[in-house]
């Protein structure tokens, strides 16, 4: 289904039929799993979900070649942002936990001098993706909703002196250490009897850089545009 | 510095004439002479030469894998035999005597006819007999500029041991002018190494090589700087 765009009068399971990567997205809507045949339209009626944003966070997710063009000016930066801040909850709370469990079994089953510094580079990467996080909810984020909440009522705005620009220039890439990991292991960790083990780790890490460059891809190409436009109104 | 070159030609005119024209270059403080096949190996391993001048009647199959051999150990490209005992950058005893000091050989072919399309792959430059002085000059000068041919087209993605120098300094926390201090190299040939070396491991960060100088026992877990390592 690649390529293919979700409209509003799919059904929500045909589109997990079509790319399972669809299905981290619920959640971050209030969307429960069980939703029989309903359509996307019925769901987001039903749950008080704004139905265009709803298709353009999954229609940016799924597909790399996307582009909102036209969308981005309706789109409302405070439901934004409760929607990535939704996504980085699941980050913190969900997938990285997870993982954590898997490179722990995976130092306690394998009996080499390396593992302990793997451990040690993984736990550094993720403590690289928290204060990339943190520093997104707690210094990019207030910032952006300020902005927003000016352009709606237009109340008094402190001095400023963040812009979107510096948060471009900050996002940086957070998945270079995922690939490092991911080739050691691969490539060059030796057989160590770990068989499924390894493999399990290894495809939790290739799906989690696929959501990290998915979810980096909404921030690049609806965040930061659309928050352009408010500081341009604002300024 | 302190050139050396090797010219392999039967020929007694030829022979004479290219160390006559090498001679008047004023690149080589050394110019070594043979005339048959026999004596190639040992020159070779004895002298060092910087280039080699030969002429590919000299070179049949069996020399000519042996030459791209040594060539690619002498230019830090290839590995010795099967051999991997020798792993550890600063352990020399390992290697005994096959151990051929790095640095760039390039070899040229004298050729009075035509050139073999097989052995086309092992040359850096090829000098016609015909050739005026000043054009030897000007290829062996390009030859010499340029950087040393890759040899046989071998993807090898195996760390040199300078590479490996490298890597484990870098596991030891020492920053890239601690490096260059250290193996009394320039910063700019530190990131050249730094460059090669992510390039073929497809590794980027320093916390990833740490774990691969490990792997392969470049360096000992207790070699670690403990909190320097976590530094980017």
């Amino acid at each position: 289904m690649a390529g293919l765009i979700i409209t509003g009068e799919m059904k929500l399971s045909d589109i997990v039929d079509g790319d399972k990567r669809a299905l981290v997205l619920f959640p971050r809507f209030g969307i429960e799993l069980g939703f029989g045949d309903r359509s996307v339209e019925d769901i987001c009626k039903k749950l008080g979900i704004d139905l265009q944003f709803f298709l353009l966070m999954v229609n940016t997710f799924l597909n790399p070649d996307y582009f909102p063009d036209k969308q981005l000016k309706r789109v409302d930066v405070d439901m934004l942002i409760g929607y990535l801040v939704e996504a980085h909850n699941y980050y913190l709370e969900e997938r990285i936990p997870y993982l954590q469990s898997l490179i722990n079994n995976f130092k306690n089953r394998v009996d080499h001098p390396a593992v302990m510094q793997l451990e040690k580079f993984f736990d550094q990467y993720i403590d690289e993706v928290r204060d990339h996080l943190a520093y997104e909810d707690e210094t990019a984020f207030p910032y952006m909703e300020r902005i927003s909440a000016y352009g709606k009522s237009r109340l008094p705005l402190e001095r400023i002196d963040y812009s979107v620009d510096v948060f471009e220039e900050r996002h940086d890439n957070i998945q270079e250490k995922l690939s490092d990991l991911k080739n050691l292991l691969v490539k060059y960790f030796p057989p160590a009897g770990d068989r499924y083990l390894r493999i399990r780790l290894l495809n939790e890490l290739i799906d989690f850089e696929e959501d990290l460059i998915n979810h980096a891809r909404i921030e690049d190409k609806v965040l930061i545009p659309v928050v352009r436009q408010l500081e341009k109104q604002v300024r | 510095m302190n050139r050396t070159i090797l010219i392999a030609e039967q020929s007694e005119i030829i022979r004479k004439g290219l160390v006559q024209i090498t001679g008047n270059l004023n690149l080589f403080d050394n110019i070594h002479e043979i005339s048959c096949s026999s004596k190639l190996k040992t020159s070779l391993t004895r002298l060092e030469p910087d280039v080699l001048v030969i002429n590919p009647a000299l070179i049949d199959p069996e020399m000519q894998q042996w030459l791209a051999g040594y060539r690619d150990r002498k230019n830090g490209s290839g590995t010795f035999d099967t051999d991997d005992s020798n792993e550890d950058g600063d352990n020399h005893e390992n290697t005994g005597q096959k151990e051929i000091k790095p640095g760039y050989f390039r070899i040229a072919a004298i050729i009075h006819t035509l050139i073999d399309d097989e052995l086309k792959g092992l040359f850096d430059e090829v000098i016609q007999v015909g050739d005026t002085g000043l054009k030897i000059k000007g290829k062996i000068n390009s030859m010499l500029s340029r950087p040393a041919s890759p040899g046989s087209p071998v993807q090898d993605d195996t760390l040199s041991s300078r590479e490996k120098d490298v890597v484990r300094l870098l596991a030891k926390g020492l920053s890239n002018k601690e490096i260059s201090e250290e193996l009394f190299i320039s910063p700019h040939t530190v990131i050249t190494h730094r460059k090669n070396i992510t390039r073929k491991l497809n590794i980027k960060s320093v916390a990833g090589l740490i774990v691969y100088a490990i792997i392969n026992g470049i360096v000992n877990v207790d070699e670690l700087h403990d909190d320097k390592n976590i530094n980017k």
